[in-house]
């Protein structure tokens, strides 16, 4: 805050003094914002992990079971067999908040299905077949649960960066700018003050001095 | 006095000689199939490698033909189709009366995928494009029947342009609004009921019948461990179960999907096909596939063995069909194993050598 805009009057100083409280009291509320988004930050963190680690070993699985297939039918069943699913997955997108932050909560009806509701005939499929259709109806459920979380983590970090910034401007400069500004206030005004002192002190011996004369 | 009539030194020799004739062109075509040790060489072979073995192998008009269309596996992949296709074509073209009209009934399986593939992808929504790539005709259904079923905009229409075939009749009141499955299986059954049929009609075809109803119980016992790790027994499971098998029955099927695991064990202990799965069977499986390949193995073991015995019956020409099968399923296994960097012991466990 330029010292210059600074009209130094009492009204402005009360002003100022309310500023500061307010600005006090935000920073505050902010900071207890931001240690708080944190905790829940580490915590969903935690879960991205164990749930990113999870998608991990079940594409490697999945990824393994195709090849088996691919391997004893043929690539040419695969693709026959993988035209006669007909379940698609249905996916509800909710949201909810996270000490203020809106995060999606994904509810699905799982695809898994057993072998007799896939869709291909059984008599003339094999193992193979089945194993790679469970595996990869495995693997979808753990995507969608996996973009849930990932999202919640993104979301959250994003909110934390605003948060922080917001914090940091307050603590480092609206705060410090209204302090110096209140300062120069009370600083102008115990010198108006001196100098009215003064002023008087000098009308005084001026009016004794005449009075004297 | 009359002389007596001349005894007929070779009745149906005219059947007979058909046989003979086929046995002799199979014996022939066998020749140039690859002996074992080829796949011992192609197993250490890089993909790249192998890749060039097949170009310069008597697969080498089908990659030649379709390196436009295809690359790397794939080529490989839909260049031994081919081969095989073509060369069950050639099985018909050049057998007649019996011998020919049984190896037609053996194709039809290759007629039935064609259509399952082409209702699937109906039901999927894939492009004309995309089912043409997958089909690979091999049986009585011509390539340009297949197209125009390709080209029908619905199920119904391709269901109705199968008027005149025998599959119309077995699918055209099936419900098919849910899925599929009840549909394929139809064709699967009418598939194995249909050859059990013919077969049991031709005179001196017990040991082709016997090969019909050991394939039934295979895939009855490959069905029994799938619902078995599914969980679904009971009457829910026999729907899935081929009638008319070798050894199992209706009510032994029914018996052994619902019995507990050492009692499971004890009734399949009983038949023949326990002898080739004994050691790998456990209560809970992971994987089915080494089963599988053990009983399709014990199934093919049969047929060589019968056919070399007898050679004047269609069982030679189905043994080299089997055996041409089986070597263009261990090229794309090992291509396709090569492909996804399995180890060579995972590959060889999935060949049928």
């Amino acid at each position: 805050m330029a010292l210059r805009e600074v009209k130094p009057t009492r009204s402005e100083l009360l002003e100022i003094k309310k500023k500061i409280r307010l600005s006090e009291s935000g920073y505050n509320l902010l900071k207890m914002k931001r240690d708080g988004l944190i905790l829940e930050f580490f915590d969903v963190l935690e879960k991205a992990k164990d749930a990113s680690m999870d998608l991990a070993n079940t594409y490697k699985v999945a990824k393994e079971k195709i090849d088996v297939a691919k391997m004893v039918e043929g690539v040419i069943e695969v693709y026959s067999a993988a035209f006669a699913l007909k379940h698609k997955p249905e996916v509800a997108l909710t949201s909810r908040s996270l000490m203020g932050v809106v995060v999606p909560e994904v509810s699905f009806t799982s695809i898994s299905q057993s072998i007799d509701e896939r869709g291909y005939g059984i008599i003339g499929t094999s193992s193979a077949i089945d194993e790679a259709a469970a595996a990869y109806e495995e693997l979808l459920d753990k995507v969608i649960r996996a973009a849930e979380v990932e999202t919640a983590v993104k979301r959250l970090l994003v909110e934390i960066e605003r948060i922080k910034r917001r914090v940091n401007a307050l603590e480092f400069r609206v705060i410090p700018d209204l302090k110096e500004a209140e300062a120069f206030i009370v600083f102008r005004l115990e010198e108006m003050e001196r100098e009215n002192i003064f002023r008087l002190k000098k009308i005084k011996i001026k009016a004794k001095a005449a009075e004297a004369a | 006095m009359k002389a007596p009539a001349k005894k007929r030194r070779y009745a149906g020799s005219a059947v007979k000689a058909r046989y003979a004739y086929g046995t002799a062109r199979v014996h022939a075509m066998k020749v140039k199939l690859f002996p074992q040790e080829t796949y011992t060489k192609l197993l250490v072979m890089a993909l790249p490698e192998l890749a060039r073995f097949i170009e310069e192998s008597e697969y080498k008009t089908e990659v030649d033909e379709l390196a436009r269309t295809y690359s790397g596996t794939d080529l490989l992949e839909f260049a031994t189709h081919l081969n095989l296709a073509r060369t069950f074509v050639k099985l018909t073209e050049m057998t007649m009366g019996e011998p020919h009209e049984l190896i037609v009934e053996y194709l039809r399986r290759w007629d039935i995928r064609e259509i399952k593939t082409i209702l699937r992808g109906k039901l999927y929504g894939a492009s004309d494009e995309e089912i043409l790539r997958v089909l690979v005709p091999s049986g009585e259904l011509s390539l340009e029947f297949l197209q125009s079923l390709v080209r029908k905009p619905s199920i119904e229409e391709v269901i109705e342009a199968l008027k005149g075939t025998v599959y119309y009749e077995v699918i055209k009141d099936i419900d098919y609004s849910e899925s599929l499955m009840k549909l394929e299986d139809a064709l699967d059954k009418f598939y194995y009921m249909r050859m059990v049929d013919l077969v049991s009609k031709i005179k001196g075809s017990s040991l082709y019948l016997r090969v019909v109803q050991m394939e039934i119980d295979i895939a009855n016992l490959k069905t029994l461990f799938r619902l078995r790790n599914a969980g679904i027994s009971g009457g829910r499971a026999l729907e899935y179960f081929v009638p008319n098998g070798l050894y199992l029955s209706d009510q032994e099927i029914e018996k052994m999907a619902s019995a507990p695991y050492e009692e499971f064990v004890t009734l399949l202990g009983k038949y023949p096909y326990w002898s080739a799965i004994s050691d790998i069977v456990t209560d809970r499986m992971e994987s089915l596939s080494k089963i599988e390949l053990r009983l399709d193995k014990f199934l093919n073991e049969h047929v060589w063995k019968a056919s070399t015995f007898n050679p004047l019956t269609v069982l030679p020409m189905l043994g080299y069909m089997l055996s041409k099968d089986t070597e263009v399923g261990n090229i794309q296994a090992i291509a396709r194993g090569k492909e996804a960097g399995l180890s060579e012991d995972i590959i060889k466990d999935h060949l049928t050598l």
